[in-house]
Formats: C-alpha cells, sequence, structure tokens
C-alpha cells in the first residue's frame, strides 16, 4: 500500500511557512495567509481550470499511432544506415526499418492520419492538437518518466501538478487538487513510483494523492466501525471544547484555530470524497458511453470518467497512468508490439474517446486541458524475437493534446521520413512543460522556488519555448 | 536561444553544446575603427545599453549569466556562448536578438527598440564594441575559479571569532539581552515547572514525562533541580532515539534504491543504528563525521565505524541503467555523496558547482571536481561484519557442543549398522538393476575461458570468466554395458546469484544444445550418440526455453530455467535414440553449448549415465565405485577394508534411522549461529552491490566537467577542497597514506582530516553548523535560519556572536553534543513561558530576538511515539530491521523507509521525502492529519489501550469518571484538568456509555491526544 500526502482544502502552516510564503510572492503569487492551499491567481488569466493527463506509460510507437511514415512501407525490411545501436535499451536487437502493422487513415474534418489502434478516438481528431516533434533525454523508462512528470532525469525534482498546485493553490474545499490513479490491473505502479508525482523538495501538501485502485482510495475517509456517526460529532464538538479551553492566551493562535478548522473540514470531506469518487451516481447511459461495461476497457472508463467528475469538482491536475510497470505490462512493446499495442489501445480507446466527448457535451472542455503522451516514443526499426518489437526511442515521440486553450486539428512538428527523429519544430519536454503552465495562466520562468541555494525552476536553464502553434 | 536565471540540473544531462568562441579576426583598421566605436560608446551606445539592457544583465540582475556592465563580461558572453563578436554586427547573437530574428526578442517582453537604435548598436559592434569605463563604477568582471581574500571575508567562513558574553549570567541568555535590547524587549518569565520539565522531555526524548518524573520535580526544591531534570533526560536511551531522526533528514536516510524497482536494501538500517548509539555515546561530533565518511579508514576491522559509511549510501540510486546512462548515473551518485556531505557538515550547496563555478558561493567548479575525486571508487557494498563477538562467540560454542553429541550418537549407531550391512552381503548383496552412475570426470573445459573446481561429490563448480557465449565440454570413461541415456544435472551454490543455477546475472542458465559423443577405449571411430528425448525437473517455458528445444541446432533456443526455477537443484535427463553397448569401455564427450542469452552458462555441472535401464528423474544415483562393486558382491568374495568402507559408506543411507541423523545434522549445519551481520557499507575494496546496469559500477577516474556533462570531459580532477575553507595551500596537511595492504586509496580520510580540522580546514564552518542545528531544534528555528546553506543564498545569523561563541564550546568540550545541549537547557531564554505577548509579537513577529517561545507542532514521529507510550503499548526495543507495518508499536525511527512506500502517518505530517539533505521540515496543518488522528485503525487501538490503561490504574465510583481523566491529564498532558474540562469530559464519556465503558472512554481517549495540546511543544 503506498498511502500518500493529500491535500485538501483549508489548511494551516506554521514553522517554516512564512520562507514558502515568501517563495510565493517572489514567484510572482498574492501571498496565501496561513493557508498553503488557498486559491491564488496566476501571472495572466489562465485558458484552462483544470488538466487531465493521460499518461501512456511505457512509450507508446509514435509510427504505429499518429505519426504515419509511408516512407517506412517502401524501406521495410532494410538496415538503417548509421543507426547507433545503444539508441534503444537493446543493443544487440537491432533489426531492419519495420512499417507499422497498422493500417492508417485520415480522419475528421482535419484529415488527420491515424492508425486503426483507434477507432472511436479517432472520430474526435477535430478536437485534438498534435505535437509530433517531442523529444526527451533518456532511453530509460524511469529517468524519462521523471522527465517528463518533474523536468529532470533524476529523482526528486517537484511533479508538474505539485508546481501547479503550489503555484495556484487548490479550487476544491473538499477534495486534493491533485489527483493520480494508477493501473488498477495489478500491474505495477509506472517505473519510479511515487517520485512521478512527488512535491520533491515543494512542502509535501503540494504532493499528489495517489488513489489506491482497490479498497478505500484513499486513506482514514471512512470512520472507525466501531464509532457511530453521532458519536463522532459529539467527539469532534467535545475536542473543539477542549481545544479552546486549551488555546486560551497561546502565542500561536492563528495556526492553533487552524488545526482546529481542519477537523471540522475532515469531518466534511468524509462525505464529500466518497461522492465524488462514486461512478455508480452517473446515469446508465453514460457510464456505458465509456464502455464501463466492457470487460476490456472497465478500468479505464471508470478512471476516465472519475477524472471528469473530479475537475467537475475544482480538482485541478488529475493524472492517469495507461499500464503498469514491467515491459509487456505497459505500453512498452519490446515483444511482440502488435499483440501489445492492440491490447493497451483497446483498453483505452472508448474511454478516452467518450471523456473527450463527454467534456465536450457538458462544456467542461473549454476549461479542461487533456494531454496524452508518454515518457518517450519508440524506434522504427525491429526489436528481433519471436515476434518483432520496437525498443524505445528517446529522439521522437507524438502527443495530443485537446480543449482549454487548445488550437484544434494542428499539427506542430515533424519527424524524419521514418519518424526516427524529431527533426521540425522541435518539442523539447520543457516546452511541453512551459506551454502547460502557460494554458494554466503561469509563466514557467516566474515559477520558482528557491532550494538548496537556487530558484529551481520546472523547466529548467535551456531555451523554452511555449508551442504557440497548437494555442487557440 | 534565451538567457535564464535559474539553473538546474537538466542543463547538463542534455547535453548541450556551445559554440566555440569565435576566433577574432582583428582587422587591419581597428585601431582606428576602436577610436570611433569609442566616441559612439560615450554618445548614445552607453545610454542605450545602461536603459534597456543593464537592468537584467549586470544591474540588478544577471540573467543567463551575462553581464554586460564591462567589456570583458560582454565579451565573455553568457550561459549560451559570446553575445557578440567584434567588428562583425552580422553575426553577434545580441544583435540577432534586438532585431527579432531570434528568440528570445531582446528586450525582453517589451516592443522591439527603433531601427535607428538597433542600428548604432550595430555600428559599435562594427567598430569593435570598445567601452571607455564599466557600465557599473567600479565593476569588474572577475575570474570564478580564483577564490579571493575577500571571498573569505563571509562571516562563515572566517575563523571563530572568540566573543565574550557581554554581560554576567548565562552567556545564552547575555548574547541575547544584548541584542534584544536595541528594540527594547527583555526575556518573558519562566515557565511553570510541568511545562518545562514537559518541554524538555519531549524536545530531548521525543516523549512526555511520567507523570512521577513531573510530580518529582515539582517537589524537588534544591538549586539544581533542573539540572538533574536536563540530565537525567539526556542520559535516556530514548535521546539518541529522538535525535538521530533529526540527523537521519540531514542525512537523506532511507533503506531502497529509489527509481524503477526501489529495491530494499535489507542491511543499511545498521546505519540507523550507529547514528542512534552514537547519539546516546555522545559521540565526539567530529569523529561522528570522520566515521561516516570513511570509518573504515579512521578504524579498520571497527564494525560500528564501518556501518557509519552507511551515510555516503543512503542516496538514491537507478536499478536499471542503460550503455548510455552508465558514466552519468555515476557522476549523479558522486554528487548526491559530496552534496549531501556539503550541507550535512558545512551547511554549503557544494552541488551547485557542478555545472559551472558556484553563482553566488566561492566554490569554482575546479573545487567541486577536485573534492568529488574522494569517492571516485566508492561503492555500497554488504560485507559480513562481526557486530557482536561475545554473543557471537557463545552461541557459535553452544552450537558446536550440539553438533559434536550428535555426531558421537551417529558413529555409535553406525557400529550397530555394519553387522546388518555384512548380514545384507551374505544375503546376497543386490544392488539396483537400474540406477545413474555419477561420472567421474576426465576433464572439463571451458572455451570462453571458465576455470571449473571439483567439489568431490561429482559436481564442478565454474569460476572465472563468464563470457557472452561458452562452449563446455565434460569427458569421462566408463565400462557401463547397454548406456541408454545421460543425466544433467545443474546445481545450485552460494557463489551465484540466488544462488543460481545458472552464471547469469539473474541466476538462469540457457542451454542451446547438447550433443553426445562416444569413443570405444579399445580402438574406434569418435561417433555421434543420437538424442531421442529429453525431461527436466523444470524448464522455463514450452517451447524456445524448453529442454527438448536444447535437442535441436537453433542457438537462440534451449533448456533455461526461470520463472520457478531458481535457487533450486535442477537436473534433466536425456534419452539415446539406441542404447550404447561398447565391450572394453568407452569414453563418453558431453557437450554443452550456451548460446541463448548472454553469460547464460550451468554454474555447477554434474553427468550421471544411465545403465541397465531406461533414464528417468526419479532414478536413484549410484555411484561409479559401487558399481564396480558389483561382480564381487555376487560372487560373494571378500572387499578389502576400503572397499567395504566405500559400500557402506553408500550402504548406510538405506537405512531410515540413519537418515534421520543426516537429517538433523544438515538442520543443525543450516542452523549455524554466524557470528557476523551482512552490513550495508559505502566505501572502497569491497564487492559492489550491482543493479541491472550495462556499465561498471564505478568509473577509475573523476574528470572535470564542463557544465555537468559527461561528454565534455576536461581532463582528470586530483584531490584538493574547497579554497575558500582552506588556511593552506596543496593537501599534504591532511594526507592519510593507507598501509599497503588496505583496500582503498585513503582519500576519504584525507578529506575528513581536512573537514574536521579547525585550524586550517573545514572544521570551524562544521563546527557553527553544528551548533545551529542544535539551537535550532530546540528554539525551532536556527540562529541561521537556513540550515543547510551557510553560503551567501542562505539566511544571515541573528546573533553571529552567539552562534561562534557556542561553536567555541562545541569545540572546547571535546565536540561533546551534550554538553551544549545543557547550555542550551539551562538557558533562561529556553525556560521561557508561550504565554502570549501582543506587544513582543509586534515588535518582533518572526521572533528573531529569541524573546518568546511559540509553540509548534511536534513531528509525526514524535506525536505518534507519545500516543503509544501514553496508551501505555510502546514497545522500547531498540534496534534491528525496521519495519513497514503501521501497527508496529516501536518507536517511529524503527520505520523502515522504503522509498516508494512512505507511511502515510508520517508523511501526512511533513516527514521529508529522503532524497535530498534536508535541514529542516516545513510545518503544514491539513485535513489528512485530522482525518487520521479521526478514523486510522491505529489511532483507534491506541485509544482503546489509552482507555484499559486508565481503567487498570483508577478506581472510580458510579458515573463521575473524574479520577480516570485527571489521569489522563496527568499522563497525556502532564497537569490536571481544569473544571470546565473535567466537566466537558465527564459528560462525554457519560454520553458514551451505552456503546460501553471501555469505548465511551477511548473516544475520551481519542480526543485527548487529538488535542492541540498534546501535539504542540509548548
Amino acid at each position: 500500500m503506498i498511502t500518500r500526502r493529500q491535500m485538501f482544502q483549508r489548511a494551516g502552516a506554521g514553522f517554516g511557512w512564512v520562507a514558502v510564503q515568501s517563495m510565493l510572492a517572489r514567484a510572482g503569487f498574492a501571498a496565501p495567509g496561513l493557508n498553503p492551499l488557498a486559491p491564488r491567481a496566476g501571472h495572466f488569466p489562465a485558458k484552462a481550470k483544470s488538466v487531465i493527463w493521460l499518461f501512456m506509460n511505457g512509450g507508446p510507437s509514435q509510427v504505429d499511432t499518429w505519426d504515419y511514415k509511408p516512407e517506412l512501407e517502401k524501406r521495410d525490411g532494410q538496415p538503417m544506415p548509421g543507426f547507433d545501436p545503444k539508441t534503444g535499451f537493446f543493443p544487440d536487437a537491432v533489426g531492419g526499418l519495420m512499417k507499422s502493422p497498422f493500417k492508417f487513415e485520415q480522419h475528421g474534418q482535419t484529415g488527420s492520419w491515424g492508425s486503426s489502434l483507434f477507432p472511436k478516438l479517432a472520430k474526435q481528431v477535430d478536437k485534438m492538437a498534435f505535437i509530433h516533434s517531442c523529444f526527451t533525454d533518456s532511453n530509460n523508462h524511469s529517468p524519462a518518466l521523471f522527465m517528463m512528470n518533474t523536468g529532470t532525469t533524476r529523482m526528486g525534482h517537484p511533479s508538474v501538478g505539485a508546481w501547479v498546485t503550489y503555484g495556484l493553490g487548490s479550487e476544491s474545499e473538499d477534495l486534493p487538487s491533485f489527483i493520480v490513479m494508477s493501473d488498477p490491473k495489478n500491474r505495477g505502479l509506472p517505473k519510479g513510483n511515487a517520485s512521478n508525482w512527488t512535491a520533491g523538495f515543494l512542502p509535501g501538501v503540494y504532493q499528489g494523492t495517489w488513489l489506491k485502485p482497490q479498497g478505500e482510495p484513499i486513506a482514514n475517509l471512512k470512520r472507525p466501525a466501531d464509532l457511530t456517526e453521532k458519536r463522532q460529532r459529539e467527539q469532534l464538538d467535545f475536542l473543539a471544547t477542549l481545544n479552546r479551553e486549551q488555546m486560551a492566551g497561546s502565542a500561536a493562535e492563528n495556526e492553533l484555530a487552524a488545526r482546529i478548522n481542519s477537523f471540522e473540514l475532515a469531518y466534511r470531506m468524509q462525505t464529500a470524497a466518497p461522492e465524488a469518487f462514486d461512478v455508480n451516481r452517473e446515469p446508465e447511459h453514460i457510464r456505458k458511453q465509456y464502455g464501463i461495461d466492457l470487460p476490456h476497457c472497465a478500468h479505464m472508463a471508470l478512471q476516465c470518467l472519475t477524472a471528469r467528475r473530479l475537475v467537475e469538482r475544482g480538482v485541478r491536475f488529475v493524472q492517469i497512468y495507461s499500464g503498469g510497470m514491467e515491459n509487456q505490462q505497459s505500453w512498452d512493446g519490446h515483444a511482440d508490439i502488435v499483440g501489445n499495442h492492440t491490447g493497451f489501445a483497446a483498453e483505452v480507446d472508448q474511454p478516452f474517446a467518450a471523456l473527450l466527448a463527454d467534456l465536450e457535451q457538458r462544456g467542461l472542455l473549454k476549461d479542461t486541458l487533456v494531454v496524452c503522451a508518454g515518457e518517450f516514443g519508440r524506434l522504427p526499426i525491429s526489436q528481433k524475437g519471436a515476434k518483432p518489437g520496437r525498443d524505445h526511442n528517446p529522439h521522437a515521440f507524438t502527443a495530443w493534446l485537446a480543449g482549454a486553450g487548445i488550437k484544434p486539428g494542428v499539427h506542430h512538428g515533424a519527424t524524419d521520413d521514418v519518424g526516427f527523429k524529431a527533426v521540425v519544430d522541435r518539442v523539447s519536454v520543457h516546452d511541453f512543460h512551459a506551454t502547460l503552465l502557460h494554458l494554466l495562466g503561469i509563466d514557467h520562468e516566474k515559477l520558482t522556488f528557491r532550494y538548496s541555494g537556487l530558484d529551481q525552476r520546472l523547466t529548467g536553464v535551456e531555451p523554452t519555448h511555449i508551442v504557440k502553434s497548437i494555442l487557440a | 536561444m534565451k538567457f535564464i536565471q535559474t539553473t538546474s540540473i537538466a542543463a547538463f544531462i542534455a547535453g548541450t553544446i556551445l559554440p566555440a568562441p569565435a576566433a577574432n579576426v582583428v582587422p587591419p583598421d581597428h585601431a582606428e575603427r576602436m577610436t570611433k566605436g569609442l566616441e559612439l560608446f560615450r554618445t548614445d551606445v552607453a545610454g542605450i545599453l545602461k536603459e534597456h539592457c543593464l537592468k537584467c544583465h549586470g544591474g540588478e540582475k544577471t540573467k543567463g549569466d551575462f553581464d554586460l556592465a564591462t567589456r570583458e563580461g560582454l565579451l565573455l558572453g553568457g550561459a549560451e556562448g559570446p553575445a557578440l563578436k567584434p567588428f562583425a554586427a552580422a553575426e553577434s547573437m545580441m544583435l540577432k536578438m534586438m532585431r527579432h530574428e531570434e528568440e528570445p526578442h531582446m528586450p525582453e517582453k517589451k516592443p522591439k527598440l527603433p531601427d535607428a537604435v538597433i542600428a548604432k548598436v550595430a555600428a559599435w559592434i562594427d567598430l569593435g564594441a570598445p567601452y571607455d569605463a564599466p557600465l557599473v563604477v567600479g565593476k569588474v568582471v572577475r575570474d570564478k575559479s580564483v577564490v579571493t581574500e575577500e571571498d573569505r571575508k563571509w562571516w562563515a567562513f572566517v575563523p571563530l571569532t572568540k566573543p565574550v558574553p557581554p554581560s554576567g549570567g548565562h552567556p545564552v541568555d547575555a548574547f541575547l539581552k544584548a541584542k534584544a535590547a536595541e528594540k527594547k524587549l527583555s526575556l518573558s518569565p519562566e515557565a511553570d515547572r510541568r511545562t518545562l520539565i514537559r518541554r524538555a522531555a519531549l524536545d530531548l526524548t521525543g516523549l512526555p514525562p511520567e507523570p512521577e518524573a513531573v510530580e518529582a520535580f515539582l517537589a524537588d526544591k534544591s538549586p539544581d533541580a533542573w539540572e538533574k531534570v536536563v540530565d537525567a533526560l539526556l542520559a535516556s536511551p530514548r535521546y539518541g532515539e529522538r535525535w538521530a531522526r533529526h540527523w537521519l533528514d540531514v542525512a537523506r536516510f532511507a533503506e531502497s534504491s529509489g527509481f524503477e524497482h526501489d529495491y530494499d536494501r535489507p542491511h543499511a538500517f545498521h546505519y540507523r543504528d550507529f547514528v542512534i548509539r552514537a547519539a546516546n555515546a555522545d559521540m565526539p561530533f567530529d569523529q561522528f563525521a570522520k566515521w561516516q565518511i570513511a570509518g573504515d579508514e579512521f578504524a579498520p576491522g571497527n564494525a560500528e565505524a564501518m556501518m557509519a559509511t552507511g551515510f555516503l549510501g543512503a542516496g538514491v540510486f537507478p536499478t536499471q541503467i542503460t550503455a548510455n546512462e552508465v558514466e552519468r548515473t555515476r557522476y549523479d551518485a558522486l554528487d548526491d555523496m559530496l552534496a549531501t556531505t556539503g550541507s550535512a557538515f558545512l551547511g554549503l550547496t557544494v552541488g551547485c558547482a557542478r555545472c559551472h563555478d558556484h553563482k553566488f558561493d566561492p566554490i569554482p567548479a575546479k573545487d567541486y571536481y577536485q573534492m568529488l575525486t574522494t569517492f571516485t571508487k566508492t561503492v555500497r557494498s554488504n560485507v559480513d561484519l562481526v557486530v557482536d563477538a561475545d554473543s557471537g562467540a557463545k552461541q557459535k560454542a553452544a552450537h558446536d557442543a550440539k553438533v559434536a553429541e550428535l555426531k558421537a550418537s551417529l558413529a555409535a549407531y553406525e557400529k550397530t549398522l555394519r553387522p546388518k550391512m555384512d548380514a545384507w552381503i551374505a544375503s546376497g548383496g543386490d544392488l539396483p538393476t537400474t540406477a545413474v552412475q555419477t561420472a567421474v570426470l576426465e576433464s572439463i573445459t571451458s572455451q570462453g575461458g571458465a576455470k571449473f573446481t571439483d567439489l568431490k561429490d561429482g559436481s564442478w563448480l565454474a569460476g572465472g570468466a563468464n563470457p557472452k557465449d561458452d562452449v563446455y565440454t565434460l569427458v569421462t570413461t566408463t565400462s557401463a554395458r547397454q548406456i541408454t541415456g545421460i543425466k544433467l544435472e545443474a546445481l545450485t551454490h552460494e557463489s551465484m546469484r540466488g544462488k543460481g543455477p545458472g552464471r547469469a546475472s539473474n541466476g538462469n542458465f540457457a542451454l542451446s544444445r547438447i550433443s553426445v559423443t562416444a569413443t570405444p577405449l579399445k580402438g574406434g571411430v569418435a561417433r555421434e550418440v543420437k538424442l531421442s528425448g529429453a525431461e527436466a525437473t523444470h524448464q522455463q517455458n514450452k517451447d524456445s526455453l524448453s529442454v527438448a528445444s536444447s535437442l535441436d541446432a537453433e542457438r537462440k533456443s534451449g533448456w533455461a530455467v526461470d520463472f520457478g526455477g531458481i535457487g533450486k537443484d535442477q537436473a534433466a535427463v536425456f534419452s539415446f535414440a539406441e542404447p550404447l553397448d561398447v565391450e572394453g569401455g568407452v569414453r563418453i564427450a558431453v557437450k554443452l553449448e550456451f548460446y541463448v542469452n548472454d553469460a547464460h552458462c550451468i554454474g555447477r555441472p554434474r553427468l550421471g549415465i544411465f545403465a541397465g535401464g531406461p533414464p528417468a528423474l526419479k532414478t536413484p544415483a549410484l555411484p561409479a565405485a559401487i558399481v564396480a562393486l558389483q561382480p564381487k558382491l555376487r560372487a560373494k568374495a571378500a572387499l578389502s577394508p576400503a572397499e567395504s568402507d566405500a559400500l557402506f559408506a553408500w550402504w548406510r543411507e538405506r537405512d531410515a534411522e540413519w537418515r534421520q541423523f543426516g537429517a538433523k545434522l544438515d538442520a543443525l549445519a543450516k542452523a549455524e549461529p554466524k557470528n557476523t551481520t551482512p552490513v550495508m557499507v559505502c566505501v572502497e575494496g569491497y564487492k559492489p552491490i550491482v543493479m541491472h546496469s550495462q556499465g561498471a559500477p564505478f568509473l577509475e577516474k573523476t574528470h572535470i566537467l564542463k557544465r555537468g556533462d559527461p561528454n565534455q570531459k576536461q581532463g582528470e580532477a586530483s584531490q584538493a577542497f574547497l579554497q575558500v575553507l582552506s588556511r593552506e595551500s596543496g593537501i599534504e596537511r591532511w594526507k592519510w597514506t593507507p598501509p599497503s595492504d588496505a583496500k582503498s586509496t585513503g582519500q576519504r580520510r584525507t578529506f575528513a582530516n581536512w573537514l574536521t580540522d579547525v585550524e586550517k580546514g573545514g572544521g570551524t564552518l562544521m563546527a557553527r553548523v553544528t551548533a545551529n542545528r542544535i539551537w535550532q531544534q530546540h528554539f525551532g528555528r536556527g540562529i541561521v535560519a537556513t540550515p543547510n546553506d551557510f553560503g551567501k543564498t542562505g539566511a544571515l545569523p541573528t546573533h553571529p556572536e552567539l552562534l561562534d561563541w557556542m561553536a567555541g564550546e562545541l569545540i572546547r568540550s571535546g565536540w561533546k553534543m551534550k554538553s551544549l545541549h545543557r547550555i542550551v537547557l539551562t538557558s533562561a531564554a529556553y525556560r521561557q513561558s508561550s504565554a502570549a505577548d501582543a506587544a513582543k509579537a509586534a515588535a518582533d513577529p518572526e521572533n528573531t530576538l529569541f524573546m518568546r517561545r511559540v509553540p509548534r507542532r511536534m513531528e509525526g514521529e514524535a506525536v505518534r511515539d507519545s500516543a503509544l507510550a501514553v496508551a501505555g503499548i510502546l514497545d522500547p526495543t531498540m534496534f534491528g530491521a525496521g519495519t513497514l507495518d503501521e501497527n508496529s508499536k516501536r518507536r517511529s525511527v524503527y520505520f523502515r523507509v522504503k522509498r516508494s512506500q512512505l507511511l502515510n502517518s508520517m508523511v501526512v505530517f511533513d516527514a521529508p521525502e529522503p532524497l535530498s539533505s534536508q535541514g529542516s521540515r516545513p510545518t503544514t496543518t491539513v485535513a489528512p492529519q485530522a482525518l487520521l488522528l479521526m478514523n486510522s485503525p491505529q489511532v483507534r487501538d491506541w485509544s482503546l489501550a489509552f482507555a484499559r490503561r486508565l481503567l487498570k490504574e483508577r478506581t472510580f465510583s458510579g458515573e463521575d469518571f473524574s479520577p480516570l481523566i485527571s489521569r489522563a491529564y496527568a499522563i497525556a498532558l502532564s497537569r490536571e484538568p481544569r473544571p470546565a474540562e473535567l466537566a466537558a469530559a465527564n459528560a462525554f464519556i457519560r454520553n458514551g456509555l451505552p456503546a460501553g465503558q471501555d469505548k465511551a472512554v477511548a473516544d475520551f481517549c481519542q480526543a485527548l491526544i487529538s488535542t492541540n495540546e498534546f501535539a504542540y511543544l509548548n
């Protein structure tokens, strides 16, 4: 069991908090007083109120999903000249170029190319903007996951969701601001585990709240079995009496009052949070739209529907991981790209399509940014084996975005003829992060936190550009 | 490109390659041009630069490391390289940005400058870009790789001053009062005795005082009553458990690797135990520092000193490393050791100098890499150490006696067996008709260079080379007839990963092909024996890794045993298509080919031969020597004594009772108490703990890296230390040369000598940093509010003289921490009341003058430990392996720290992520803390236990629970309840009685341990 820091609204703070307040002020945010989670305005008006990040864990193949490469068909089986066998993970299993085993067609009004892996999602392409020229710094899962989630390949820096919550606080009174859902089918967490949603050196209140896939999603939401609701209420009233009695004349009055308040909030949360997580409150047709009745995608349907319910209730940042930890348990199609990608695409196709459609029909899509990407892409050559696979590729991957502030139908950047390297309008992970922050009303250069003697930043020191072409 | 203000790790990882500075081509008319340029500078350009550029680049800020206040700075450029090329405006980046030809456009986020203005700058560049004077008066560009006398004058780097307390009385108070007098503030009155003993107990031991201790202190009228309380608390073993936890934050201590798999480090807890014992024993802090860095070099053979080096190895390390990442991850690991050491002992952000000279502190990148060499060959190892020699020896002796006793009974029993064997021989002495004869090998060879050791049981252990591919050939001769097949055993051995049975990094093997050739001993040609079938105890799958796939010629398929077979003996039998029947004996050669996967060779093969019956896995083994006795037995001929002994060695195993003796001896052998305990250390010269890496665990040399990038090496670094703290050049003063038989280089001890040298090395700063940590824990904030940063980005000391005096006291006391605690706790400042004082709070809102006390919430560990203690269920067991079980009743310091599974009950109360050194914890108050106290099963259990304790300890009559309530307040809050509290509590308990008395009281107890007063250090 991994139960992480949870953050809820109306908190308080004591020692050490003054320093954080001054950092927030330096970073251009209104001082939040005693409450580290008080909602705060960004640097400029935000396009997006919330983010739902669909993390394709393991690294899907760009050339088998959204980056169509006819040249691969022509050169299928030919060796790739000048290829460095250390590019991927298995230097001894380097095969020739391999065409996509999936059929590509153009979809929607925008005529965007997409493979047969996503028949339902393909019907939503006119809502999506694609970045075909993403690249990252590592050819190995956990450093690449850290890069995508924290802006560095090293362990221990704050995740995007933590940075955003640090900057903007929480809109929800009763729910955490940053929520993470991982694979519920016992296939494991993403590599690097909870460091992918850590607060790093930021105060722990900004940590992502990981929902346990089985049992109670959040720790301690349920009253002890031997305590009735009435008795707990009496107990809290009694506690408040004792606390008020003790508080008289204390030098830490504000902080102590915040603590009294935190019990009342916790009491309310016991009902509010389970309500938010209860998708059974949704009408049948909505549940079916997501595919909750279909065994192959019920789990993703549940998570996508939960994500919608959460952003509806003011949760700022939701991350859903598709796939678990080890090779074939995630999009990491080393052995058998056909079997691997077919299986995982089937898990997400309908739920993702339904999420976009549902957000739109509720008018939530204009305020909600939906992001879909993995930690890297895959090579255009085959990885040799009984069934051909594809190895890791840090040089190119495709991300798509939809919703708040996104110009639909745009294709930004391009890879080379075979989809090996991003070559046109390259987008670094920092560029990607800066763009996300921009949509949330945050200037990525101002979002800083003093740690280890430096003003740390999600987007690091390299030249970083917002991907303007995808902005509405 | 964009100029940037901050820095992070990512920059050099990306491998940014800077353009080489352009060769300066000076035009022939340069002198003339420069003169014109200077004029243009005076009239226009200086003004333009001052108005539009200087604020961000050399004035108020130095964005992107670019400072154009001087011409030298302008030519040097910034993080992205040179800003311009004199005499070549068109090629100058600065101009391109101003012209909006390149991003970011300059001046940033402002309209483009008028073309006429840009034209003037362009002309000036073409004229050589001369300056008449710096744009900021007196500014000079300096080479940050050289540390100057000015740098050494920073308060933290100067030698310790020897301040004299400004007045009489307690020195701490004297220093504080002198400073507070400036604001006309004075110390608050002393707190009452109940508050004081509770404060000191929670502060020093993390547990509330026993009610009896409170009463004793109240009754003690002696003048040194307080000193006695302080001394008793410092002498308590609970002190070490509390203060170790503070240091473990600084040491970023955890017991797992982090990254992909977050593998456990099951032997890492010894470091935590070392810290606790060191604190309790009041180990001098300089020794504490030395041992953590080089315990193996300072005290060879001392297990505690070895454990201490767990400090260096406590950081994260990837579990999966691709070939591309080998160097980078190693430099990361070295950085982790150095950066943590720098923060923990020197309060300096040394790690900042990894990519470039430190921006703020005088730490050149060169100093960084020269210090980094200290750890070049330092790696984590698990080493077997004699942790407790005395008790180990006693256990061993008791064990040996038991073994001897059993062996004596066995010998007696065997004497009674011998006649039974003789009777068996007399009755016909039938040997089993079918059996596997364990082959006696003539030779065993490896094409790849593995060397084999005869283990004397028919098996041979492979050692030495373990190449990617290999081919073994096993040769034996036999006179057996009707040979129907062979048996190949792959046995386990401690020397292999996971005990084998394979030599691969996961204990597996994969046999591509097995082939057998037979050569008649009487002469004749060798011929291949056709194999017709195979069967194995375990196979990895049914196709490409099955035992049958070892029969074909396909190199990439063959018998493997992962997924259930690792760590267990495995065997396969291979049937001959036709029985081999050669008169006069035959030489059999068995060839084993390993091509399926890298280094997947069998580690301990044993060969058997089936004769006289069909091959089967279950057929019992019969040594060849016994088979040879068959004719004699049949003829009932007399056996020689040696033959008789050999036969007996085999025959006795048929006896059930004898086998029981054997089983008992085996069990005893397995239970043999080991005198040693595996301990994770981080030193040189032992077998490194290896991860899934495509490279070596460490690099032989440490290079100076440009921008921290291993692809941009700038020569090998040799050991040296921070220039700014060294008051002697070279490292000879600190150099330690290890004895010739030492496993290590001596570099860590050399470094530690420098670090702790108060005369000419880092010792004075270490004393300041350490004294400040003590102050910080007692007052909630350090004299320097940034305990891990004493550099220019850190806070200045509020009371520099007091800090220097305390640092001096620490050194003078022989680095005894307890003596410094005593000094602090006996001050009036420590004993102030925490009653609100609005006037003081207004005059000094952040309490930087320490003229009042502000209550502060305790860490999660102290809250939890206190709750267990008052419930009467705290398990005081010290030391040893920790647990992740939240139901544990031991102190929280004994929770196992697994990076991917940090415990909710700790994390929710702001326990830090153990990723890098943490000097202080923030304190937040969030609803999940309340939820934990309201709903967690553990808190409910503690409350029920507390209720049972009260019901046992106090009697009461009717529905007046006052005696219980008073006792509860005494235990939990160290005081009597006030009348209003007593009344409210009585009413609350009575309301709950319908659910049962235990529960009603437990509900009350739960509320009591949830109160602010319980959780706050007052």
